[in-house]
């Protein structure tokens, strides 16, 4: 059970919450879990690669099964605990196919966002441009507009239908961390209405990241 | 049932092509389908934008269920069609737990051969923003992904596919990746394990019934992958 699991984690990294979201959800509180410092370079740390030999956190075992990827240890999760705790994907077919197809979505806005947010980390010097920059720009807030859309049409506080699932699960650490990082609550109000919204959920609550409790917000996507 | 779907594909990208051995594999032939051209970028069409708002392919939809996520609609029709053609999630958790495993780093590991094979194409990289410093980086990175994915293979042994003893969710997702390196040139010399895996897999009736016509055509190839 709960203590057959060992999550080690960084704070504020969606791919740790996502995990730790649905541990709450499912009643798996008591699993064994670390948290380690992204910045001290412990991601890279013997402890993490025995776990995950691609150095990255979340490294998440369940019993002897290595699942680092935040999305298979989700399903997985689900799957195996489905009669215990929220049901995350419900049985009806129809809404199981919109909850699919907003998980999925979310690697677009993963990705569209990490390459502004972390441009300067990712191209080394020599290979920056302001073309590119741009562009990135442009289409992070494409993207933005698209979630904005789904949150339109939503109506009951959740990204797909009237209960929270597996997409609030996927969804939900993204948004979170990218209003942490400066988004405008003015220009996506949508979003941040569903931000606030599920902030007091307490699966959210109970492992909102700790670096962000007593931190200003930074500034990088203010302007998006 | 088959005739209630419509996918909008184009030949030779994985994504399509997991949906396409997806519906092989649960019996579903007879769907409708169009083939649109990737270099004509008819795939920003109004058909395509009525059911696609990302202008993206594949492009599927079920009745009134659009999954336009390759992984989505896999996963939808593994659900939906439980019952009948083959098992794609397997029971035992540890090998369940495996193939989720699998399937999701298979994300990571089609993102690093994209920025390898695309990376002179202008849609990817525009021509001006093109270094051979990045391009060395992400080849570095492809090779060490590369590895990864022998290292899993060698571990399960001969004959084996990506989270054991049965095909899965995680071949139906990951092979098509595996199809293009070796599309794209890579050596089954230097990565011997990947090259029986791939010509277990290319034998497999579904396999073989999406396998994408312009490479029937063509079988030659590109060489962009030969030396890493």
């Amino acid at each position: 059970m709960a203590k057959d699991m060992t999550l080690l984690w960084g704070s504020g990294s969606p791919p740790c919450w996502r995990i730790m979201i649905v541990l709450e959800e499912k009643n798996l509180q008591g699993y064994n879990q670390k948290l380690l410092s992204f910045e001290k370079g412990e991601h890279k740390s013997k402890e993490v690669m025995e776990i995950n030999p691609r150095g990255q956190l979340p490294a998440f075992k369940c019993g002897d099964v290595p699942l680092n990827e935040s999305c298979a240890a989700c399903f997985h999760l689900e799957c195996k605990y489905k009669s215990q705790g929220t049901k995350l994907i419900p049985d009806c077919e129809d809404e199981k196919a919109q909850i699919l197809q907003r998980v999925f979505e979310v690697n677009a806005l993963t990705e569209k966002s990490s390459i502004v947010l972390y441009y300067n980390w990712i191209v080394p010097e020599g290979e920056r441009h302001d073309s590119a920059v741009k562009r990135n720009k442009e289409a992070l807030t494409a993207e933005l507009k698209l979630w904005e859309g789904y949150l339109q049409k939503a109506s009951s506080g959740f990204i797909v239908g009237k209960d929270f699932s597996l997409a609030d699960v996927i969804v939900y650490p993204t948004v979170a961390y990218l209003f942490q990082n400066g988004l405008s609550e003015q220009r996506y109000p949508k979003l941040a209405e569903y931000y606030k919204g599920l902030m007091n959920r307490p699966s959210i609550k109970a492992s909102w990241p700790p670096t962000w409790k007593n931190a200003p917000k930074q500034e990088t996507l203010k302007d998006i | 049932m088959a005739k209630d779907m419509i996918l909008l594909w184009g030949s030779g990208s994985p994504p399509c092509w997991r949906v396409m051995i997806a519906l092989e594999e649960k019996n579903l032939q007879g769907y409708n389908q169009k083939l649109f051209s990737l270099e004509k970028l008819e795939h920003k069409s109004k058909e395509l934008l009525d059911i696609n708002p990302r202008g993206q392919l594949p492009t599927f939809k079920h009745g009134d269920n659009v999954l336009n996520e390759s992984y989505a609609a896999c996963f939808y029709l593994e659900s939906q069609f439980k019952s009948q053609g083959t098992k794609l999630i397997p029971d035992g958790p540890a090998e369940q737990a495996l193939m989720y495993q699998r399937m999701f780093e298979g994300l990571t590991f089609y993102e690093k051969l994209n920025v390898v094979i695309y990376y002179f194409f202008d849609w990817f990289v525009p021509e001006g923003e093109r270094h051979e410093s990045a391009l060395k980086r992400n080849k570095e990175a492809l090779v060490t992904e590369l590895r990864l994915w022998e290292g899993y293979l060698q571990k399960l042994g001969s004959g084996s596919y990506l989270a054991g003893p049965s095909f899965t969710l995680a071949d139906v997702v990951v092979f098509p990746t595996v199809g293009t390196v070796f599309r794209f040139g890579l050596s089954p010399e230097r990565y011997p394990k990947l090259g029986e895996y791939y010509n277990l897999l290319k034998e497999r009736p579904s396999v073989k019934a999406s396998w994408p016509p312009h490479w029937l055509e063509s079988p030659k190839g590109l060489d962009t992958l030969k030396d890493i």
